[in-house]
């Protein structure tokens, strides 16, 4: 997939460009508002990541432009300055999602990912995790044709970590990812933990899951590979 | 409280009340005092004439012989008499005074001229008077035509003034109107109020300037929030994408990932850090809208069950007495939220294994209180004191966070007009208590 990073702070671009590639999108960089325009009135892009805080260009003008001229692109907007106007805003113009200043890179592209499912209608297919299966499109966990009763937040997380197979994701990141916005100081790494240890008490309840790994000093990864062949996307 | 317009209507109403009792009170006496003044230079009027009359055809057409010696006449119907008769008195006589006199059986009230003249060598003393009732009865009347004259004016003249009153007070009601309920300079009305009164004018002109001040500075802080977060939270987004790039690399040495690990944490709490001033800064500078109505016991058990199984962890049980439920209208639900969650984790943090903690709510007179209760550590007088102080209230270095949550809870509190209180006693528990105001 094509996407198009426009962000005026090059070393940032880069790191995302860095992060994308290695997860095979197509990446090209716009530095500023003109050249970013230039490139979306050119190219076709499935996405562009767009930075708010343009020097030279409103940012919310390039969504108004794309929409304008029947882009297909799918507009997820980055922004620092996090007003809420500014997220009001670019979602009413069209944008597809919304990421505040600083995010994890899994976030974005489990954003990315959100938007092609919906977009592309992929990836709602149920996901085998040993004796467990996932039914995304159901947000429901099945263990011998019986449903795992996991709260919200337990569903949330084992799907965030699903989703993002075999990839160690931190506690700060699925901590960030579930409760969202931080909008108190409530973080607490013990959190994760916790709900982990529960997560896995329910699992174990119904059949082991060796998948759900710890990966010491760093979080926690689900390891595809000790999967059957049905991968997840 | 009253309204000035009520005032001044109701004084207006008391001083003409003041002035109609006064009239009633006064009215008869000053009547009467300017009748017989008039009665009386009528009498003396009178008496020149019979003096002249006297000097002119001498005594004897009233007084003809020796034998008569007095002279009396009264009209028909006795209003008026006079008479002259020979008197032996010695003093002089003039004087003005009421009388009773009979006159044919009839006893009637004059106002009487008394008067001594000398005649021939003989004194004479003349009497003119004038019957009293006939001025009493007009008396009456007078007082009955100006009474009502006076009444209507005063009438009138009250409903002018209220009338007058309402259309001079009309822009000041508009300018307390523009006030009432205001909690938000931006959401002042700046069209002028229309008025010819300058006071008003310039009452009203201040108070737009001022708003408009207040509203440029809220606007000047949003702009530098919104810089300061721009600039500080670039940065930390650059560093963290870098990190993060390096640990998502194969073969990467445990000892070297959980140093990356570690200073993704570090990293991560400088911008919670970061987070918090600026969301401090932003409901500081009202930039949350206050639009939200919703059930305060529902968002409180949302946040238990956010944290129960934290505290579960810890050994900790949260008690939920939770009875009347209360809706909040004009508030941020997210705010609320946050609120809470920052409280009763703070809570859940200073409550050792084993301890349990108690969140209640309940409606007291008008309104509705929630405490949130611990048995934990509790805290000294001096560190209650700088609870919701930033950076300071943090009790011990371990905790994760940046100590800045209750600080953040007591400015959602205030933004909302919510009383925060907190009672703590050493090694017994802390209580934190929450008293939300009524909704207007």
């Amino acid at each position: 997939m094509n996407v198009l990073i426009v962000e005026d702070e090059i070393s940032l671009a880069n790191e995302i460009a860095l992060f994308l590639k290695s997860e095979n999108f197509l990446c090209d960089l716009a530095h500023n508002g003109r050249e970013a325009s230039e490139k979306i009135a050119v190219n076709l892009y499935d996405f562009v990541l767009l930075d708010l805080g343009l020097p030279d260009y409103n940012g919310l003008d390039l969504i108004r432009e794309a929409k304008g001229a029947d882009s297909d692109a799918s507009f997820i907007v980055i922004t620092a300055r996090g007003a809420v106007e500014d997220k009001v805003k670019g979602l009413d113009l069209g944008a597809d999602d919304y990421l505040a200043k600083p995010f994890a890179l899994i976030e974005l592209l489990s954003r990315i990912n959100a938007v092609a499912r919906r977009k592309f209608n992929i990836g709602n297919q149920d996901i085998k995790l040993g004796d467990f299966v996932m039914q995304v499109q159901y947000r429901k966990l099945i263990c011998n044709e019986e449903e795992v009763d996991l709260t919200k937040k337990e569903y949330d997380l084992l799907q965030y970590l699903v989703l993002n197979h075999d990839k160690v994701l931190t506690r700060q990141q699925l901590y960030e990812h579930i409760w969202g916005n931080i909008l108190d100081d409530q973080y607490d790494s013990n959190f994760i933990d916790v709900h982990i240890k529960n997560l896995r008490k329910k699992l174990n309840y119904y059949a082991p899951s060796p998948w759900l790994e710890t990966v010491r000093g760093v979080g926690y990864r689900v390891a595809v590979n000790a999967l059957s062949n049905n991968t997840p996307e | 409280m009253i309204r000035l317009k009520t005032r001044l209507a109701l004084f207006n109403l008391l001083s003409k009340l003041a002035v109609t009792l006064l009239l009633i009170v006064f009215l008869p006496w000053v009547i009467e005092r300017i009748n017989l003044r008039h009665v009386d230079n009528d009498l003396v009027q009178k008496r020149e004439q019979v003096i002249s009359l006297i000097r002119r055809i001498g005594i004897y057409p009233f007084i003809s012989s020796d034998t008569t010696i007095a002279f009396g006449s009264y009209n028909i119907l006795k209003e008026e008499f006079i008479s002259l008769e020979r008197t032996i008195l010695n003093e002089e006589l003039n004087d003005i005074e009421v009388s009773d006199r009979m006159i044919e059986d009839e006893e009637i009230n004059y106002r009487v001229l008394n008067y001594t003249i000398m005649v021939d060598g003989q004194k004479y003393l003349l009497e003119i008077g004038r019957s009293l009732k006939s001025i009493q009865s007009s008396e009456k009347n007078i007082y009955r035509v100006i009474l009502v004259f006076l009444i209507l004016v005063i009438l009138i003249t009250f409903i002018i003034d209220l009338q007058y009153n309402r259309f001079l007070l009309r822009p000041l009601g508009k300018i307390t109107d523009k006030l009432k309920g205001i909690s938000d300079p931006l959401s002042f009305d700046r069209t002028p109020v229309k008025t010819t009164t300058s006071d008003f004018y310039i009452l009203d002109n201040a108070l737009t300037e001022l708003m408009r001040n207040i509203g440029e500075l809220f606007e000047k802080e949003k702009e530098i929030t919104d810089n300061v977060s721009h600039e500080l939270l670039t940065p930390v987004s650059v560093l963290r994408s870098k990190l993060e790039n390096l640990l998502i690399r194969d073969n990467l040495d445990q000892d070297i990932s959980g140093k990356i690990e570690e200073s993704l944490k570090t990293l991560y709490r400088l911008q919670s850090l970061v987070n918090s001033l600026l969301f401090i800064a932003r409901i500081e500078s009202r930039q949350y809208l206050m639009e939200d109505t919703f059930n305060l016991n529902e968002i409180l058990k949302e946040v238990v069950g956010e944290i129960k199984p934290i505290a579960e962890d810890k050994g900790v049980i949260i008690n939920e007495e939770m009875d009347q439920d209360y809706q909040l209208k004009a508030a941020n639900k997210s705010l609320i939220f946050s609120m809470f969650s920052n409280v009763i984790n703070n809570a859940v943090k200073n409550t050792s294994p084993g301890g349990d903690m108690t969140v209640k709510s309940y409606i007291s007179g008008h309104y509705f209180n929630v405490t949130i209760s611990d048995n934990g550590r509790g805290m000294s007088k001096e560190q209650i004191d700088k609870l919701f102080s930033r950076f300071k209230a943090k009790v011990s270095s371990q905790e994760d966070g940046t100590g800045i949550g209750l600080a953040i809870a007591k400015t959602i509190a205030d933004f909302h007009k919510i009383v925060v209180s907190v009672t703590s006693e050493k090694e017994k528990g802390t209580s934190f208590s929450f008293i939300f105001p009524e909704n207007s």
